[in-house]
């Protein structure tokens, strides 16, 4: 009887417009919820899970061991990982140079240039290529007497004195690393250029009328107006830096001193089949990680920290916060 | 206006917590949905019914012995797949038999049973992915890093190891608690593939036999003609773990070194000091890339353009298994140039070479019975009378039958006996412990030995210390008795 009662009350809150409302709502973030948790985290911490163990992806569940804290011990120790990591400095260098690139290019095509869309669409074009395909194609570009040879044979090199480009292994990681700025750098590029375009264009031509050359319209105006994006493509290029796969992977096969941590963690899964081993080495590079991104948000907010105010510099705001300090000072004085 | 956007928000409204109620409720409700849209409820019911007949399946018992092709099984109506390696065979440009004429062959004689052919290059990964998801094919070869005690999860088992035995060679290559699991594709054995015309011009006239003079072989060639000495394929990976296979019979001449002694020899990457065992092997690799005899920049070696190259003359030497001799034959124009011969260790004054099974065809345990039993018919028939162990210049599978290409004179070839009982898994545990992965796909080691030979950084010495240190480890981590 009361049951009964209840579901009537029920049916009536759902047909009212509140109920509606909240309904909606839990139907709108239920979906993505759900998928977020089954694809995302449940598989996540399974990953968890697996790095306490030492099992095989064929290993049946009862047949896995626990060892404790063994694996990350075992990350920690072993040459091949973190020597692994080692390699991520040439691409983090690889992604400065990949995001002053673009920010430069940005900066000139986002004023009046000839050709301006023909140039963002060519240096666009390569982030377009699956990396399988940039990965045939730059084994051919490098190649002993094949593109890259030939090309600088024309401008004058002999090719006795031309490295080995991926044999070489003083030069090989740089190879990897150039390609993957030029994949890259045109993505960086037009993200750019697109926070560019909000620049309020009035703002240059008050600089101009103030004296301003185009370098400082670009200190002054452009860079802090686009912090926000330029944060977000460093860290972007940094984390992708620690995470580089895709280039040692189908160029080198990791092989010859290329073995980015990436490429170790794949062959410590799937070769040799630790899979406990792989998933802690998952982990620690997930914490690596985090502890790069906040190091870089402390970073940035310490760059453009003249930016956060709208009409004082960082420097009139520290006398102002030095001269409030003393005057509490001074009061507490007074007051003892 | 407004009454027009309120029915709107209702509209919405009742389209959510229709989802929710499906969400909510789980399978039933999910399962109703899918029943109501005519498209989906094929496929569901097919799905269904594979997964209500797999307990009746477990019980009736197949028999790769009792079953008659062109007899048993010619009226089924089905549907398999087969997942395999060979993906050369899938184009029509490839010189020998194709897939799409095996398969017609069968269906003269099955015309019910449609086979699916999938194939992958990256097939040692891509196949444990597939059985891992607990979705793969009818019909597969099995995957090498399968741990025996779990084949039993994945494949039917043929019949017994004795009644096995007395219809093809190499039944113990998955042999488990007497089982067998794996009927071979076609069975291989180890050399090198040499361009006849290069040895020619380069003044060899006996075949080398000793690691000594295969170096000499390889320095005549460099000083006497253009070509390449020997191509590592360094590049392709899978090319590099080749040279695990040389280390049982090959360089020992004892067919329980391979899986029944290794896991227990202390040291066995030790110098022997008689040119033999895996240390010679793999020192005729590093001493010719130190010496200057194989490729100049071995980073960038292509495997699909070598088969032209050796065919062509620009090659010298290969070392591969001999199912990558009718490949090199179809390179090019020159297929009467290629030869096949021994690997250049001898113990004892005879040289050896191991014969073992290729790829095996596994049946899905999992499948419906119709399946498995036309799984069945497609394994027997392909092994029977398909000729494609022949075609392939393979040794013959069929016990008692001896149909082959291949002619490798003088060479006693011999079989690797299977684990011993009880210690199947050794070698699997023993390789993943110290990742050294000898024969199971170890590509990683071998290209390191290139590496350090053409720095010059590392001595070969060092990198079998290395190797029997992690050899060592492992057999204590596993707590695997050291006998010698």
């Amino acid at each position: 009887m009361e049951a009964k009662k209840e579901s009537f009350n029920l049916i009536k809150w759902a047909k009212s417009r509140k109920g509606q409302k909240v309904l909606i709502c839990l139907a709108f973030t239920a979906i993505p919820l759900l998928l977020l948790l089954v694809f995302t985290y449940i598989p996540f911490g399974e990953m968890v899970k697996f790095s306490f163990y030492k099992m095989k992806y064929s290993t049946p569940v009862e047949k896995r061991v626990f060892v404790g804290l063994k694996n990350y011990i075992d990350v920690f120790q072993r040459e091949d990982c973190f020597g692994a990591l080692k390699l991520s400095l040439f691409y983090m260098a690889g992604s400065l140079i990949q995001l002053a690139l673009a920010l430069y290019l940005a900066t000139i095509l986002s004023f009046k240039v000839k050709g301006g869309n023909f140039f963002k669409g060519l240096m666009f074009f390569p982030y377009l290529i699956s990396g399988i395909a940039i990965g045939f194609i730059f084994k051919f570009f490098y190649t002993r007497g094949f593109v890259l040879d030939t090309i600088l044979q024309w401008i004058g090199f002999e090719l006795e004195n031309l490295p080995y480009w991926l044999k070489d292994q003083s030069v090989n990681n740089w190879s990897l690393v150039a390609t993957s700025v030029w994949r890259y750098f045109g993505q960086n590029m037009v993200l750019f250029i697109g926070a560019i375009m909000s620049v309020d264009a009035e703002l240059y031509e008050a600089a101009e009328l103030d004296g301003a050359n185009k370098f400082q319209q670009f200190i002054h105006i452009i860079l802090p107006s686009i912090r926000t994006i330029v944060t977000l493509n460093a860290i972007l290029s940094i984390t992708g830096a620690l995470s580089a796969f895709e280039q040692p992977y189908v160029i080198t096969n990791g092989a010859n001193g290329t073995g980015t941590y990436f490429v170790v963690m794949n062959e410590i899964a799937h070769v040799s089949q630790k899979v406990g081993l792989a998933c802690a080495m998952a982990i620690v590079l997930l914490l690596i990680i985090f502890a790069c991104t906040i190091l870089q948000k402390l970073f940035f907010k310490f760059v453009f920290r003249d930016a956060d105010s709208e009409d004082e510099s960082y420097a009139a705001k520290k006398a102002k916060r030095k001269a409030e300090k003393e005057a509490k000072k001074n009061m507490k004085k007074g007051v003892a | 206006m407004k009454s027009k956007s309120l029915k709107r928000v209702l509209a919405v409204a009742m389209a959510a917590t229709m989802t929710v109620g499906i969400v909510g409720c789980g399978n039933k409700t999910t399962e109703e949905a899918a029943a109501d849209k005519a498209a989906e409820s094929s496929d569901a019911e097919e799905s269904a019914d594979a997964e209500g007949t797999e307990e009746s399946a477990a019980a009736t018992d197949l028999s790769y012995a009792d079953f008659e092709v062109g007899v048993d099984g010619v009226d089924l109506e089905t549907t398999i797949s087969f997942f395999n390696n060979r993906t050369d065979l899938d184009s029509d440009e490839y010189g020998g038999v194709n897939w799409k004429e095996y398969i017609a062959e069968f269906n003269k004689m099955y015309p019910g049973i449609t086979v699916e052919v999938l194939t992958d290059t990256n097939y040692a990964d891509s196949s444990l992915t597939h059985l891992q998801s607990g979705d793969y094919e009818t019909v597969m070869m099995i995957p090498d890093a399968i741990d025996r005690a779990d084949l039993s999860n994945y494949f039917i088992s043929y019949g017994d190891y004795d009644t096995m035995s007395a219809e093809i060679n190499y039944a113990n290559r998955w042999l488990y608690e007497d089982q067998v699991y794996g009927v071979p594709s076609t069975a291989t054995t180890r050399g090198i593939v040499y361009n006849k015309k290069v040895f020619e011009a380069a003044g060899i006239t006996t075949l080398p036999a000793t690691p000594a003079d295969f170096m000499a072989a390889l320095q005549a060639i460099k000083d006497n003609t253009d070509a390449i000495p020997l191509y590592t394929n360094y590049a392709a990976g899978w090319t590099m773990s080749a040279w695990d296979d040389y280390i049982g019979v090959t360089a020992t001449g004892d067919i329980q070194y391979m899986n029944q002694k290794l896991v227990h020899t202390q040291d066995p990457f030790k110098n022997y000091g008689d040119d033999t065992h895996a240390y010679a092997v793999y020192k005729i690799l590093y001493d010719a890339v130190a010496g200057g005899l194989t490729e100049e920049d071995y980073t960038t070696t292509d495997w699909e353009g070598c088969k032209s190259m050796i065919n062509n003359g620009e090659i010298g030497c290969i070392v591969l298994g001999s199912w990558a001799y009718p490949q090199m034959e179809a390179g090019g124009p020159n297929a009467a140039d290629i030869g096949y011969m021994p690997f250049p260790i001898t113990v004892g004054g005879r040289q050896y070479a191991t014969s073992g099974a290729d790829y095996c065809y596994g049946i899905n345990v999992n499948a419906s019975d119709e399946e498995k039993l036309a799984g069945m018919a497609f394994v027997k028939w392909m092994t029977e009378q398909s000729g494609f162990t022949y075609n392939e210049c393979g040794l013959p599978v069929v016990a008692g039958s001896s149909e082959t290409k291949l002619a490798f004179d003088g060479v006693i070839l011999q079989a690797d006996e299977a684990a011993l009982e009880g210690e199947e898994d050794f070698l699997n545990a023993v390789n993943s412990e110290s990742e050294l992965m000898v024969t199971a796909g170890g590509d990683t080691k071998i290209q390191k030995i290139i590496e350090h030979a053409a720095n010059g950084d590392k001595s070969f010495d060092d990198i079998m210390a290395e190797w029997n240190q992690a050899w060592t480890d492992a057999q204590e981590v596993n707590g695997i008795e050291v006998t010698e």
